[in-house]
Parts: C-alpha cells; structure tokens; sequence
C-alpha cells in the first residue's frame, strides 16, 4: 500500500470528521440533559460556515466574522432551547423530537433565503496554501481545524470534569431523574448545553468552510454523520461520541478514494445501517430490549 | 355519525374539485395532492399512532417510483402490477430493517430511514439501470391489468379512489385491536407489556404498512410526471410527509389527508406568490407551532368543533352497580408460581437477595414487608420487567425467568401496578379491552369479555367514561378488570391497597376473595398486614431484600424476625 496516498486520505478525513466528532458531542450533551436527540445539531455547523463566509467578502475582519458565527449559533441554539423545547418539557418524547427536526427544517430555510443557493468560498485563515507531510499535500487550514477542534474537546472536557456544572452534566448521563432529584437545575443545564453546543457546532462550521464550501443544506450530512459518532456512544459516553466522529470522517474519506468518490456517502451510510442492524439484532435482546420506562 | 360526515365531505370535495377549478394544471395538483395523500395516510400509522418519526419515508417513495418507472419502460410492465411490485419491495426493506432497529434506543429509526434514503439516492444516481442523474423517461401512463386511464381526469378519480381505500385501511387499523394496542403503547408501554402486546411488533407493522404506502405515492407520482429521476423524492419530500401529517392532525387517519391537501395548497400559493424559497421556513415553523400549540393539528381541530355543536350531553354518573360475582367463568387450569434463588442487584445494592418460595395452583400467596424490602423488584423479576441475576421462576414447572413480560402475560399471567397504568387515551372499556389482546381476536367476544370483567369487579356503570374521571380506588378496580379480562392464571398484584381508604380495603379484599373463588392463583404484594393475614394462604415475609420467614399467616405472626423487622429490634437498654 502506498503510504503517501493513505496519508494524502486519512488526513483530509481527520480533518471533515473533526467536525462530526464536535457535532456528535453536542448530540450527546443536549440529549443527556434534556433527553431529547436534537436534529437541528448539524444545521448549526451549516449556519457557522454560511456566516462566517458572507460575513468576510462583506469587508468583516476574519476574527470578527467567526466571533459572530460562534454567537449566531449559540445564540440560535439558546433560543431553540427556550421558544421549542422548554414550553413542551412534559411531552411525548417523539413529539419533542419531531420539534427540533421542524427548528432544523427553519435553519435551512433561513440560510436559503437569507444566503442563496449558491455554496459560498472563504479564504483560509492563514492562507490558501498547502504543506507537505508524508508525500501528502494538505490545506493549511487543516491545522485551523484541527487546531480549534482539539481546543473545544480540551474545553469541554475540562468543563465536564472539573466544573460543577460539568459534573452535573454528566451525572445526568447517568441518571437524569436522580440527578434532578439530587438538585441539578435542570431547566438552566437545558439551556447552557444547548448554547453551548450550538456555538461549537457553528465554530466547527466556520473554521472547515474554507475547505470545504459553506452551501445551506449542508446540514443533514453533518447531523447524520454526527448521529453516528453519537450512537457509537449510546449517546452516553461524549469521548466515543468524538473518536466515533473522527473515525466516521476518515472512513468517508477512504471510501471515496479507494472504493469511488460517487458511492463514497453510500458507503458511509451503509455502514452505519450495517452497525445499526447488528446491533439491534445481535447485542439487544431479552429483557435488555425493554422501554426503559 | 362524525365518521360518515367526514366520508362525505372526503368524498364530496374530492367529486366536485375538478368540476369546479377547471384546466389540466389545477387537475395535475389534483393528482400529485392524491399521490401524496396515499403516503401521508401511512405516515399518519408510523408517527401519530405508533409514535415512530422518519427521517427518510421519501426513500420509499424513491422505490415504488423506480420499480414503477424501470418495470415499465424496460419490461413494458402493467403499470398495476409495477405499482404493486415496488409496494412488496420497499415493504420487505422496511420488515428487514424494522425490528433490529427499533429495539435501539434514541429514535434510531428516524436516521437509520435517512441513512437508507441516502444510499438510494446515491444508488440512483450511480447504478447502471436507473438512468442515472438523467433518470428514466417516457413512463407510460397509468392502466390498471390492461385497462388505460389515459384522461387525466379518470387518472384523478383512480388516485383518490386508491387514497380512500387507503384511509379505510387505516380506519380498520383504527378500530382494530391493533389499533387498541398502539394507543395503549402510546399511553403506557409498561402496562401495555402486562397485558400481552408485542410493542416491538406493532410498531414494526405500522412502518412497513407505511413504507408500503409511501412506495404508492411514489408509483402514483412518476406515472404522473412520466419520468423519474434521483431528485424527485429528496429529503425535501419527507420533510413534506412530516409536515402534512402534522399540521394535517397526528391522532386521525384523516390528518393525512387533509394535511396532503393543504401542503400541497401551501407551496401552490407560495408559487403564485414568487417566493417558493420561503416554502421550507414555513413548512418548518408550521411543524415547530403546531406541535406546541396545536397538538391535535387540522382534523383535531375540526373533529373537536363537530363535537361542540353535536354533543350537549349532560355529564355523566357513574352508575355503581353491585360486583356480579358470576360474570366471569371460572378457570380451569391455575397455575403453580415457583421461585428458586432469585437475585437482584443495582450496583451495590442487593435489592432481592436469594429468594426462594413455592405457590400453589389455586392458592392466595402474599410477599410482604416494610418499604425498601425488595418486594417490588422480585415482583418485576417474576414478570418479566427486570432480568434475573440469577436464579429461576418456574410457571407450572416451565421456566419463565428468560422470557419478555408481554410473553410472560400471554402465559396467563396477569399483573397489576402500585401506580396505576391505565390507558388515559381511551375508555375504561377499551381499557379493559386490550386485557383480550393476546386470545380474543373477534372485536364482539373482546367487548363482552371487558364488560363481563367490569362487571365483575362492580363498575358495569363506568363504560364510557375517561379513566381519569373515575375516582382513585375505581381506577384500581379498572386496573384489575384489565388483568382479568384475559382469564389470568395467575395474576399478581402489586400494593393493591395502597392509597385505598378502610372501606374501600375492605372491599378489595372481597374482591381478592372473588378472584381466588374462580380459581385463579393470587400473589399479593402489601404492607399492609390486616389485609394481607385476612386473604393469603401463604405469606414471604422480605426484609432487605431478603427472604426472613415463609409460611401460612398464623405461624408469621409469632416469629420473632418478622416482628422484628416490622416493630424494630427491641433495645436491650444494658444500664
């Protein structure tokens, strides 16, 4: 096996599945505190990238542009929280859910009309250059994604671990009635997680746009992608989410370049269909199988 | 009454639409409306009644458009029987992916449909016979074995006659016991476990008549557009299902259709109106408020507005009637209950530690002991709801301990909950009448099987009424109605006296008493002694977790341990 093609493809593939690996972390976050699977996560990452990429041909200084992207989406993702989630907390659960699709279904539309149809370029943060590693030749804007990527994880592993906000956030992944019962504030977790998964979704979106072009309906790819990374998890464990996020990004990437770049989200798909099925089938079974309430 | 105002309406407006707004376009919105009123009527299935959202159902409508596209123009198919080919089809593709997916957690469903949308798209784009991103043209138009609709009028009425079919499936679902079983899932699946229902199975049912349905519309559309192609049925076309059913009403049949109706209305004025772009904020934000403010969508709203004028009915009484002691026939065979060495642990707690105790066939068992004791956890352990540590549950010397409860229940073990589980969407008789899931198939046996039970237990008078409107201690007597309704065996019960007042006591324990006489073998769960001494031939005494004496009532009452754990350990003071 060539060694300079294998790296020329599982670099690219580190680089989009950083995105599914932050995207796949907000899955997990908002789902354990609020218990509800948040379909709008990916559409955060497509807002992220449309703005900053409007944001900077209209004269805005790079830094700037992504400082607005990050509020626009965490602010987005607070208001979510507030005006659709948190009026129907008591709810069935499908119909909470079948909500934040109908937010996602909003996003998309919005960017439609407020940015066009047309996928929008941004110039790399530093450049559009390419260097050179192991024969391969990558984007300088990898090491931007890469970069903000391992500063987010670092973060929100620092918050999870060492904040008490953090701890409550967790203790909710074990157990979201106990940890109410025991005092978490629920309602102000709800609402932080939100926000704050929606700011890195959008920074994700904001930093990968200018490999990758910023177009409005990027979202289900992002948010299917990431769904992945988070069912590797159960949507328990934030660190399988974010290894499940990378390891699905180098995947596509393989797929297209060594199977065929046109069955390359076929094959991505397939795959998690494949897990999904034998999962269900094989490791579900007995009284495991049982609604947990 | 209500049902055959809104057939006529259904089939009035459908009469006179292309009478009224005459021209080919206003027709060709006619059929793509029917087209896509024969998939919403599914859809209405999987999200409003089984309560399963998917992300991909245009994935479906992808299969039958190319089943009916590629079987026509390459094998000169009768379009009837193409149309019924992608039916099976995208029918066998969602029984293939239904049942291991639904048993995952977190709405899988919903994106695993997506994911198989995707691929399709992909395939299609991609495989040699679908014509590729072009797609494939020239599709004839629809004809039924030989017979052409070649006016597009005629072509209307075949659409909408095929949708009314659809909605009177959908309608027989409605009434059916199925129909029973999804609304008693979607109140309580705990409960709808305890009476025998397949939630897994049902709920597998609903996406596969959906897919079916979808894979329709698809047919429907294409022999329409005469072609097809990778773009026709993209994501934006399952965002329409989920739309229309949801403004259309998610608790009524025709929901879908009326919600097929007004999207397609919607994005037809939103074209007069130039701005097709704004089609999906609205649609999104139509979704996002209905679901908020408007559960019960269009058909809900109009469904209520009929009641307003047609029902003043007074409020109603619940008439109590005496218990009828011989409303329900004896059972021929009880069942023996025994449990050797069952445990149980959560993390570090032991919550039923090596438990062990015999019942007879026939007899009146009890498990009693101060809160905390673990009765409740080997209760769930006997049902089914909990899995063993370790340990075995012999039914009639059939070990049980492995099996689901709703497996469990349709042995003839019925179970009755210390909060109550009853169904708040449906009438107390209806309650009753999922009891009969599992062994009456014929709706008029189940009715007379759920008003003997009510009768039985003394509210013949409580029929029609909401469950919620019945008193606390009548809702317990439903509770156990529903156990008995499916001539338990064995039927367990679980604090029945709990939140009870003396008399109300007094009487459960008649009732205990009529149950046992029709030879059904009872296991009481209490702690609350009278009661309990009173009724059991044989009583477990737990104490943390543990099984501390065993035996008939009058030997219990003077051992030491179990004076012991229910008074508290007598303080030796040493001074």
């Amino acid at each position: 096996m060539d060694v300079s093609v294998f790296v020329q493809l599982l670099l690219p593939g580190l680089t989009t599945g950083c995105v599914y690996a932050l995207v796949a972390l907000g899955f997990v976050l908002c789902a354990n505190v609020s218990g509800v699977v948040n379909f709008a996560q990916g559409e955060y990452v497509m807002l992220g990238g449309v703005v900053a990429a409007w944001l900077v041909p209209h004269g805005v200084p790079l830094p700037l542009a992504i400082v607005i992207a990050v509020a626009v989406g965490g602010g987005l993702g607070a208001l979510q929280e507030r005006l659709t989630l948190a009026p129907v907390r008591s709810s069935p659960d499908f119909i909470q859910i079948t909500i934040t699709l109908g937010v996602a279904v909003v996003l998309r539309g919005v960017a439609l009309i407020a940015f066009g149809k047309d996928p929008l370029s941004m110039p790399g943060f530093s450049g559009d250059g390419v260097f050179h590693l192991a024969g391969a030749a990558v984007p300088v804007q990898s090491l931007w994604v890469w970069g903000a990527t391992a500063l987010m994880l670092a973060a929100m592993f620092g918050f999870l671990m060492r904040t008490n906000p953090g701890r409550a956030v967790r203790a909710c992944a074990i157990n979201l009635q106990a940890a109410r019962l025991m005092g978490v504030d629920a309602e102000r977790l709800t609402l932080l997680v939100f926000a704050v998964a929606g700011a890195t979704a959008a920074l994700a979106g904001a930093v990968i746009a200018p490999i990758v072009l910023a177009t409005w309906d990027a979202g289900i790819a992002y948010g299917l992608k990431g769904f992945v990374g988070a069912i590797l998890g159960s949507f328990r464990s934030p660190l399988v989410a974010v290894l499940g996020g990378l390891g699905i990004g180098i995947l596509e990437s393989f797929a297209a370049g060594y199977v065929s770049s046109g069955y390359k989200d076929a094959i991505v798909y397939g795959v998690l269909l494949a897990y999904l099925l034998a999962r269900g089938g094989v490791f579900v079974f007995g009284r495991a199988s049982l609604p947990s309430r | 009454m209500k049902a055959r105002l809104a057939l006529a309406s259904f089939v009035a407006l459908v009469m006179l639409y292309p009478l009224v707004v005459r021209g080919s376009y206003p027709l060709g919105v006619g059929i793509i409306t029917g087209a896509l009123a024969a998939g919403t009527v599914g859809f209405v299935l999987l999200l409003g009644y089984a309560h399963q959202l998917a992300l991909g159902q245009a994935g479906f409508c992808m299969v039958g458009g190319y089943a009916s596209a590629i079987l026509c123009v390459q094998y000169k198919w009768d379009p009837l029987l193409a149309l019924l080919a992608g039916a099976a089809a995208a029918m066998a593709v969602a029984w293939a992916i239904a049942t291991p997916i639904l048993k995952l957690r977190g709405f899988v469903l919903a994106m695993a449909s997506l994911a198989l949308h995707l691929i399709l798209v992909v395939v299609a784009f991609e495989a040699p016979f679908t014509g590729g991103a072009l797609g494939t043209y020239g599709v004839p138009k629809f004809a039924a074995v030989g017979l052409p609709l070649t006016a597009d009028l005629a072509y209307y009425y075949a659409v909408w006659t095929l949708v009314l079919a659809f909605v009177g499936i959908g309608l027989a679902i409605d009434r059916s016991r199925i129909g029973r079983a999804l609304k008693a899932i979607a109140a309580s699946e705990t409960a709808a476990l305890s009476v025998g229902i397949d939630i897994l199975r049902h709920k597998a049912q609903m996406f596969v008549l959906s897919a079916g349905m979808a894979s329709v519309c698809g047919s429907l559309a294409v022999h329409y557009l005469r072609a097809m192609d990778p773009n026709v049925f993209g994501f934006a076309f399952s965002l329409n299902f989920i739309t229309a059913v949801i403004v259309g009403g998610l608790q009524s049949i025709w929901g879908g259709v009326v919600g097929a109706a007004l999207i397609t209305g919607m994005r037809e004025l939103l074209r007069g109106l130039s701005l097709p772009l704004w089609e999906g904020v609205i649609m999104g934000a139509l979704t996002v408020v209905v679901l908020i403010a408007f559960r019960y969508g269009f058909a809900g709203f109009l469904s209520r507005l009929y009641d307003r004028f047609a029902n003043r009915r007074g409020a109603t009484r619940v008439a109590l009637v005496e218990p009828d002691a011989r409303a329900l026939a004896p059972i021929a065979q009880p069942a023996a209950l025994e449990v050797q060495g069952a445990c149980r642990s959560f993390g570090a707690l032991r919550a039923v530690n090596d438990v062990s105790f015999t019942l007879a066939a026939g007899a009146v068992g009890a498990v009693i002991g101060p809160n905390g004791a673990g009765k409740t956890t080997l209760f769930n352990l006997v049902c089914g709801y909990q899995p063993l540590d370790a340990g075995v549950v012999l039914l009639d010397g059939r070990s049980i301990e492995r099996l689901l409860p709703n497996q469990i229940a349709a042995l003839g073990v019925g179970r009755t909950f210390q909060n109550l589980q009853l169904f708040d969407n449906m009438s107390v008789l209806e309650n009753v009448m999922c009891g009969t899931h599992r062994h009456l198939l014929n709706p008029r046996a189940a009715t007379e099987q759920a008003r003997a039970a009510l009768a039985f237990v003394g509210l013949a008078g409580a029929q029609t009424l909401a469950p919620g409107a019945l008193a606390f201690g009548h809702q317990r007597l439903v509770e156990i109605a529903r156990a008995l309704a499916f001539a338990p065996r064995l039927l367990l019960m679980d604090e029945p006296a709990s939140g009870l007042n003396d008399s109300e006591t007094e009487r459960l324990g008649e009732l205990v008493l009529r149950i046992a006489a029709l030879g059904v073998t009872v296991l009481l769960v209490e702690h609350d002694m009278r009661l309990v001494m009173g009724l059991a031939d044989h009583v477990v005494v737990m104490h943390h977790g543990e099984k501390i004496a065993g035996g008939a009532p009058d030997a219990i009452r003077r051992e030491r341990a179990v004076i012991d754990a229910y008074l508290g350990v007598e303080e030796h003071a040493a001074s």
